[in-house]
């Protein structure tokens, strides 16, 4: 369960102007939760999946999952995994690889992590393109293997980040179902965060809109 | 401490190593050089400086060579890199590091080849009876040799990021060609652009070499003036004058190189456009006269030198295998080898520590600010117990070249996605394996570039032989130059043979530095970085 | 401590490494005057126990500079060819004239010069290439003989002509042996250099030449005789391997072997002349300033030089 507790963070940017991102945000997430944030570009959105992974530090307030402060938990150390807009496939790695990558830094063989990533594969119908390399497939494909490198790997947590701003409606639709049915399978808590009320309420149980650094709750 | 990726201790750490080699190697011993010779400072020394119509002359004069050859390695370098890197051609590989030889050979011996070429008895003369010895032309040219391979290099790097959705949709919305270039190519290369010409500005204004030799003393440059006056005349007080004004003209064009990097580095987009073979006759056309700019620049030079010493005879040959050669291929290539070590550690601490500082970055350029007289003289008085040892002569050799690294793999980390290194983080990765299993693979290219630029650096050995030497540490080039310190022909072919023995070693070098990769499972070799982004522009 | 023309045959070093039980560790410094810059650069804590390579325009500098100790023993006593100065041990010597190309004369028909005069008239315009006193050791010899030749204001106005007739200058020898000299591919064919270049030209020749393709002018004022000396460093250490260096370096051996190695003649009385040198013949006359004066007027004079010639 992920609560954060008076989140506050204010950007500055070089020439001297702030915005305020997040001012004293409370938020729970429950297990096996899907909760959903909404706003438009800017409003600090993307901030606050990076806060929650670890990868920026808040200003000021507490970010706790299952009882643990996180504040002195690197990333890598968190289980959490981020999902981005451009997908973020390694290009050095063909797509088992891709796959595999977490299950590497967990400790597995490499040959173990392929063979474990190309069932994962074979359940998402890509185990064709198992060995291609990651720009050869389609925007969509490019995503499904990004959800399932993120996993595979077990993680507590999953955060997405305008998964599926970067395809067409069409695309759009069908993999929301698709995701929405796969991370309710595997029961992972999650944390949505887009600027498509309809693909939200698909998605999720509960929704908030960040606006001015604060979540109003929609539903 | 937090402990977030954004934790500022790994940088300082990362900062440690170069900043501390550079503190030791050039601050150090330009302070001490400047308390000497600034001691003797006073108003009259200056007000002569200032005063000196003469060197306002020699500075105007090195400003403008400078900018010349900058202009003209750009006219001309980047049409042939864009052939370069949108035209394959068989041999296109070969070329490329071919392109890198003018560094490698020893600056007498260049001069031997152009002339050989252009001059008075030169092939050019004898077809067309002109001949350029004398001339400015000649002097541009000299510069241009040596400074050419820079700008193609980088721009053919660069070009080879552009992407290719953001072309295509240039031209659907009614671009035209050139238009398209001018509006997507020029702006997504000029970083790398940029930085190249700063590198041709700051050798040509340090204004030792072929320019030099070509010339003679008439353009001689401001570094010229205060090697003389510090390594002949002993007049610390002028000299060190005269090295505070060039390193502070040279300065800002270091600190606004980086400012323009850090402004207009962006992480690429999507995918890169691809090589093709030329079709018709104005793409062929296009490929010989890229081709033929090259042989005239930089080739004929080198190739009047390898014609020589095929011709040489058995007597010149000969000198390949004596045991003083032997010992100073060994010495040439342990050497280089060690300083591309040092030179590769140190390039890439500091570019992942310079990755978002302006200052950190110019600082990557002051070997090259610096007057290496200044820096030679200063290590003398600093460590006059250490003048004449083995790892300060590996240091000069790493602290001339890490700059290259440097440059070339700050480019490269620039144009990564900072959402690769945190997807890679939230899989579980700390830092360094994030570097080592993301971040390195992406950058290895520009990586080998850097690499190969600075082997090609320790083996032309520039400005090294300002310091002290030994003559169990002959290289190559230490060979070369006694040769051609006394006079008879057969030292002169000699001298050709043992040049074109370096040029050898230098390819091979270059070979085994830039090889194409094969991944893990010995497939067929990657292409150039490509990042899965966004699918339309 | 050498310059970097110092050049001795192996065996013979290895030999005196041998004799004497000391490991020879010899570090060269660049052009004569470039060294002897270092030496008083750090003279606080010298960095070599002898120096080779003080010659007769450097010397007065290097004992004003306090950076040479005396030395009395036998080399030092035993008169030679061209002395030197006081406790610094002549080993060769070598006079610094003006080569002309053999070939370029014959074919252009141009008589040889005679005089500094001629070669400032129009008919010898561009054929001289100089080097630049300031960076060369031989161009400033050159430069010192033209102003005890000719008397120093004569001199400054001899060199303004020139300047005007197209003299060519350039940084140190070998660029203007290997890059300006008809011989080798330039266009100039009088060029400063040794009067001992044409035996070596002969000696280093791919066809096995039996006479010179080029020669020594020797005219008047543009004959310079360069000695060269070894001393002790002071504040050296190994002060008795130092010595025996001393020694050596005027033992027979090694003084007929820098004949043909270094190309200057043996300071020691009495050495064979190899035959190559026999194209090499001295100059009868040379015009060398007071030693004194150079040392006094020297760094005056290189500044005058480089106003009238360069700016």
């Amino acid at each position: 369960m992920l609560e954060l507790t008076a989140v506050r963070k204010t950007f500055h940017d070089p020439a001297g102007a702030h915005w305020v991102l997040a001012a004293g945000l409370d938020l729970c997430v429950g297990p096996g939760e899907t909760v959903a944030v909404l706003g438009p570009s800017g409003s600090g959105k993307s901030t606050l999946l990076k806060m929650i992974a670890g990868l920026e530090p808040p200003d000021a307030g507490s970010i706790r999952f299952d009882g643990q402060d996180l504040a002195d938990v690197p990333p890598e150390r968190r289980r959490f995994a981020l999902m981005f807009q451009d997908f973020a496939l390694f290009p050095h790695l063909d797509v088992q690889d891709n796959v595999a990558f977490g299950l590497i830094e967990q400790g597995q063989r490499r040959a173990q992590a392929r063979a474990r990533a190309l069932e994962l594969l074979a359940v998402f119908g890509l185990a064709d393109h198992a060995r291609q390399q990651v720009w050869k497939l389609s925007g969509g494909e490019q995503q499904r293997v990004a959800l399932a490198r993120a996993l595979i790997t077990a993680p507590r947590l999953l955060l997405l980040d305008e998964p599926f701003s970067a395809l067409d409606a069409e695309l759009r639709a069908s993999l929301r179902d698709e995701f929405a049915q796969r991370i309710a399978a595997a029961g992972i808590t999650t944390v949505l965060v887009t600027h498509d009320e309809a693909e939200a309420r698909a998605m999720s149980q509960r929704g908030f809109r960040l606006a001015a650094g604060c979540l109003q709750r929609l539903w | 401490m937090n402990a977030t990726g954004a934790s500022r201790w790994p940088t300082l750490g990362l900062a440690a190593l170069p900043l501390g080699f550079l503190a030791l190697v050039v601050v150090a011993p330009l302070v001490r050089l400047s308390t000497v010779a600034l001691a003797d400072v006073d108003g009259a020394i200056l007000a002569a400086l200032v005063r000196d119509d003469y060197l306002r002359w020699r500075l105007a004069w090195t400003v403008l060579q400078a900018l010349l050859t900058c202009l003209l390695a750009l006219l001309i370098g980047l049409p042939v890199a864009w052939v370069l890197a949108r035209r394959s051609f068989p041999g296109r590989a070969l070329v490329l590091r071919l392109l890198m030889l003018p560094f490698v050979v020893p600056t007498l011996v260049a001069a031997l080849g152009v002339l050989a070429v252009w001059g008075p008895r030169g092939v050019f003369a004898s077809w067309t009876g002109i001949q350029w010895q004398d001339t400015p032309w000649l002097l541009l040219y000299g510069n241009l040799f040596f400074n050419l391979c820079l700008v193609v290099r980088a721009a053919v790097e660069a070009l080879e990021r552009v992407s290719a959705a953001r072309v295509a949709a240039a031209r659907t919305l009614g671009a035209t060609p050139w238009r398209a270039f001018w509006r997507v190519e020029w702006p997504a290369i000029l970083p790398w652009l940029a930085s190249a010409l700063c590198l041709v500005f700051l050798y040509t204004f340090s204004g030792f070499g072929l320019a030099l030799v070509l010339g003679g003393q008439r353009f001689a440059t401001i570094e010229v003036e205060i090697y003389t006056l510090v390594a002949h005349e002993l007049k610390l007080a002028p000299a060190g004058l005269l090295a505070l004004a060039m390193l502070l003209l040279t300065g800002l064009v270091a600190l606004l190189y980086a400012w323009v990097e850090r402004r207009l580095g962006a992480p690429a987009r999507a995918d890169h456009i691809a090589r093709t073979r030329p079709s018709g006759l104005w793409q062929w056309c296009a490929v010989w006269l890229a081709l033929l700019a090259l042989l005239l620049l930089c080739a004929a030079p080198i190739l009047a030198i390898a014609l020589q010493v095929l011709l040489a005879g058995a007597g010149a040959w000969s000198v390949l295998w004596e045991p003083e050669t032997l010992q100073a291929l060994w010495n040439t290539v342990r050497f280089t080898c060690a300083a591309l070590v040092l030179a590769t550690l140190l390039g890439v601490t500091h570019a992942l520590a310079a990755r978002r500082s302006t200052w950190l970055r110019a600082a990557a350029f002051l070997p090259f600010v610096v007057s290496p007289v200044t820096v030679a003289f200063g290590l003398l008085l600093l460590y006059p117990a250490w003048s004449a040892s083995l790892p300060l002569l590996i240091g000069a050799y790493a602290l001339l070249a890490y700059p290259f690294v440097a440059n070339a793999l700050g480019a490269a980390l620039d144009s990564l996605p900072p959402s690769l290194a945190q997807v890679a983080r939230t899989l579980g990765a700390s830092p360094l394996r994030v570097f080592w299993r993301v971040t390195l693979p992406l950058v290895q290219p520009a990586l080998r570039r850097g690499m190969a630029f600075a082997a090609a650096t320790a083996l032309g050995e520039f400005a090294v032989t300002l310091f002290l030497s030994r003559p169990e540490w002959a290289t190559l080039t230490t060979l070369i130059y006694e040769r051609l310190g006394r006079p008879g022909a057969s030292n002169r072919a000699q001298a050709l043979v043992l040049a074109a023995e370096l040029m050898l070693l230098a390819l091979l070098v270059f070979v085994l530095i830039d090889r194409p990769v094969r991944d893990r499972d010995g497939r067929r070799p990657l292409p150039p970085y490509r990042a899965a982004g966004l699918p339309h522009a | 401590m050498a310059h970097a023309s110092f050049s001795l045959p192996k065996p013979l070093l290895a030999k005196f490494e041998s004799d004497a039980g000391v490991k020879l560790s010899i570090i060269k410094g660049g052009d004569a005057g470039e060294m002897l810059n270092k030496l008083i650069l750090t003279r606080a804590q010298p960095i070599a126990d002898v120096v080779f390579g003080i010659d007769n325009a450097l010397v007065v500098k290097a004992q004003a500079a306090n950076v040479l100790e005396a030395y009395n023993g036998p080399a030092g006593q035993r008169p030679a060819v061209v002395p030197l100065a006081a406790g610094v041990v002549a080993v060769d010597y070598g006079f610094v004239t003006i080569n002309y190309d053999r070939a370029w004369f014959a074919k252009s028909g141009l008589a040889l010069p005679r005089s500094l005069d001629d070669l400032a008239q129009p008919a010898y315009r561009n054929l001289l290439a100089v080097m630049h006193p300031a960076t060369s050791s031989p161009g400033y010899a050159f430069m010192l003989s033209t102003i005890a030749g000719l008397g120093e204001e004569a001199a400054f106005t001899w060199w303004g002509r020139m300047r005007a007739n197209g003299v060519k200058v350039t940084k140190g020898w070998s660029e203007a042996y290997y890059t300006e000299f008809t011989r080798n591919g330039g266009t100039r064919p009088l060029v400063v250099s040794y009067a001992s270049s044409p035996a070596a030209e002969v000696f280093y020749s791919k066809e096995k030449l039996t006479e010179p393709p080029t020669g020594s002018l020797n005219l008047k004022g543009a004959v310079f005789r360069q000695v060269e000396g070894v001393a002790l460093v002071r504040g050296g250490q190994q002060r008795e391997a130092a010595r025996r260096f001393i020694e050596f370096l005027r033992s027979a051996p090694v003084q007929e072997a820098l004949q043909t190695t270094m190309w200057m003649y043996a300071a020691e009385p009495g050495t064979a002349r190899p035959e190559v040198l026999r194209h090499a013949a001295e100059p009868t006359a040379f015009d060398n300033p007071p030693v004194e004066a150079i040392a006094a007027r020297g760094a005056d004079w290189v500044s005058r030089w480089t106003g009238v010639v360069l700016k």
